[in-house]
């Protein structure tokens, strides 16, 4: 297995509010990494850092053995790294054809954003039938698929996905999940931050406990899913 | 009967030229988040360029002077947001809001230094007009329609069919969102002033063809432009066009039962009733 993700003792946060102080976390190639976390933890404020949206204060940023601790998100975007944010992910008075079209931004070329583009209709065809519609006008289930077909139009190699789930019922929160693994089967690597986290786990090959800016436990998701400490304190007993 | 229809005809006229202006300010406060009060002397700046460009040394016609103008308004435009709006970008709305209006009162009194105070045209009367059913319209007033159409169908191809006009929608959905996209924000912003000061300059011209040029024009036309930009949702491209024919007509339609002395009264009801409903237009989205 080679290290695709490697963040290492990295220190992050808003002008002088320190929220990381010194994370570290890696994702193997293939893998799907899950970060969880009571609210406030720092979660987001990782996945900022990892994407360049924040720079770190300390510490590095490896993707594929480079350091890009302190690239641009824009020039991240193009080494293949997608990021879909948490809550407001989708551009709610575009169509859900151009909202696809704006995830294909980096391709440049209209062909081959529009090659792209009929590719997701195939594996999406929930899309296709919608595409003329706002997306605004969508379900909440539904704009997570989106936001995530939109990552997919660059063929990312990472994705950091904050929350997918956030403000889902449990049987939309298992289609996200069956999509995010049938995206992971195709090799891409994931690290996905959740508060809400069974599902999560059980998805994940690996999983991080993060509290208050600093790392608590690292597992598999499957014993972190058991472990007693975990149920109590982050999976609501 | 006659007199209703000359109404409602002058309303679609006034209306046009409204959306003009009202798409523009709209479409920057989409992009950044603030309303640029000094919107409405690119409007005023866009009529004299031409003026300038058709009176002595130069001479130019119309059609010659058209587009140095409206190049002239769009640098204008690029200018302001370069050396005053964008050294501002993070500050408070307020700042903004202040920087806004300073900006318009120099303008204003900059084109005052230059060209005087006194009501000035084009220097060509062609008022004779065609009378189709009871209706007398001018040429000018048949090329005004024109021209806003043109430049409406215009801004919807490019908002609607290409690549930098749809992610200038997205800038203005959502600017971090469209940043994670590698979209290029800068460059959308930079079009989207672009834009804006093209809408302004073309319709500060038909405004100054119809009636006259002055260095106040800006200003009245701003408060309209904002009455129909708050009407149509601010930010909301479309609903700006719809808001600047709803105040054109209103205004139109209200000297049928008010005196016309108070024409821009109704456009000033209008925004302030808009204001009472939704307060928080002045000062940008609060998220
Ligand atoms: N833009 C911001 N500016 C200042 N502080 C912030 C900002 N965003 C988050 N924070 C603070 O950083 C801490 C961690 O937030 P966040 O990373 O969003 O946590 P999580 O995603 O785990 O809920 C919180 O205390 C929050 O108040
Ligand atoms: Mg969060």
């Amino acid at each position: 297995m080679t290290s695709i993700l490697e963040v290492q003792n990295v220190y992050s946060g808003y002008g002088k509010i320190e929220v990381l102080h010194g994370v570290s976390i890696q994702a193997d190639s293939g893998e799907i990494v899950c970060i969880i976390g009571p609210n406030g933890s720092g979660k987001s404020t990782l996945l900022k850092t990892i994407f360049g949206l924040i720079k770190p204060k300390r510490g590095v940023v490896l993707f594929s053995g480079r350091d890009i601790s302190l690239k641009e998100p824009e020039e991240k975007v193009g080494m293949g790294i997608a990021y879909i944010p948490q809550g407001k992910n989708i551009f709610p008075s575009l169509t859900v054809r151009e909202n696809l079209e704006m995830g294909g931004t980096p391709l440049h070329d209209s062909r081959v954003i529009e090659k792209a583009l009929q590719d997701i209709f195939q594996r999406y065809p929930v899309l296709e039938k919608r595409m003329k519609m706002k997306a605004g006008s969508l379900s909440g289930g539904e704009r997570q698929v989106l936001a995530l077909a939109r990552a997919s139009m660059v063929q990312p190699k990472l994705m950091l996905l904050d929350e997918p789930s956030l403000g889902l019922a449990p049987k939309v929160i298992e289609e996200i999940y069956e999509r995010i693994n049938a995206i992971n089967h195709a090799g891409v690597t994931f690290v996905i931050v959740e508060q809400n986290a069974r599902k999560a786990l059980k998805s994940a090959h690996r999983a991080y406990v993060l509290d208050l800016g600093i790392n608590r436990l690292e597992d598999t998701g499957e014993r972190l899913l058991n472990n007693e400490e975990v149920k109590r304190l982050y999976l609501g007993g | 009967m006659d007199f209703l229809f000359q109404s409602i005809l002058n309303g679609i006229l006034a209306g046009c030229i409204y959306a003009l202006f009202a798409m523009g300010l709209t479409l920057i406060y989409g992009v950044l988040n603030f309303v640029n009060f000094a919107h409405g002397e690119l409007i005023m700046w866009g009529a004299y360029f031409l003026y300038f460009l058709m009176g002595k040394p130069f001479g130019f016609p119309l059609p010659i002077a058209l587009i140095p103008a409206l190049l002239l308004t769009i640098l204008l435009g690029i200018g302001m947001d370069r050396f005053v709006f964008k050294p501002l970008r993070t500050a408070n709305r307020l700042t903004l809001l202040i920087a806004a209006l300073g900006l318009s009162f120099l303008l204003r009194n900059g084109a005052q230094f230059l060209w005087g105070a006194e009501l000035r045209t084009y220097g060509f009367e062609i008022k004779r007009g065609l009378r189709i059913l009871g209706i007398s319209i001018t040429l000018n007033q048949v090329a005004i329609i024109l021209t806003s159409i043109v430049c409406i169908v215009f801004v919807y191809l490019l908002f609607h069919r290409t690549r930098l006009g749809k992610s200038m929608r997205a800038v203005s959905d959502n600017l971090e969102l469209a940043r994670v996209m590698g979209i290029d924000s800068k460059h959308a912003i930079q079009f989207a002033w672009v834009i804006a000061s093209v809408l302004a300059g073309v319709g500060g011209i038909l405004l100054a063809l119809d009636t006259n040029l002055q260095p106040g024009m800006g200003l009245i036309n701003l408060v309209k432009a904002f009455a129909a930009t708050l009407l149509g949702g601010v930010g909301n491209i479309w609903g700006a066009l719809l808001g600047g024919i709803v105040i054109g007509l209103a205004e139109n339609l209200g000297v049928l039962v008010i005196s016309p002395g108070y024409k821009d009264a109704i456009a000033f009801g209008i925004m302030v009733l808009m204001l009472l409903i939704r307060p928080s237009a002045l000062l940008g989205r609060q998220e």
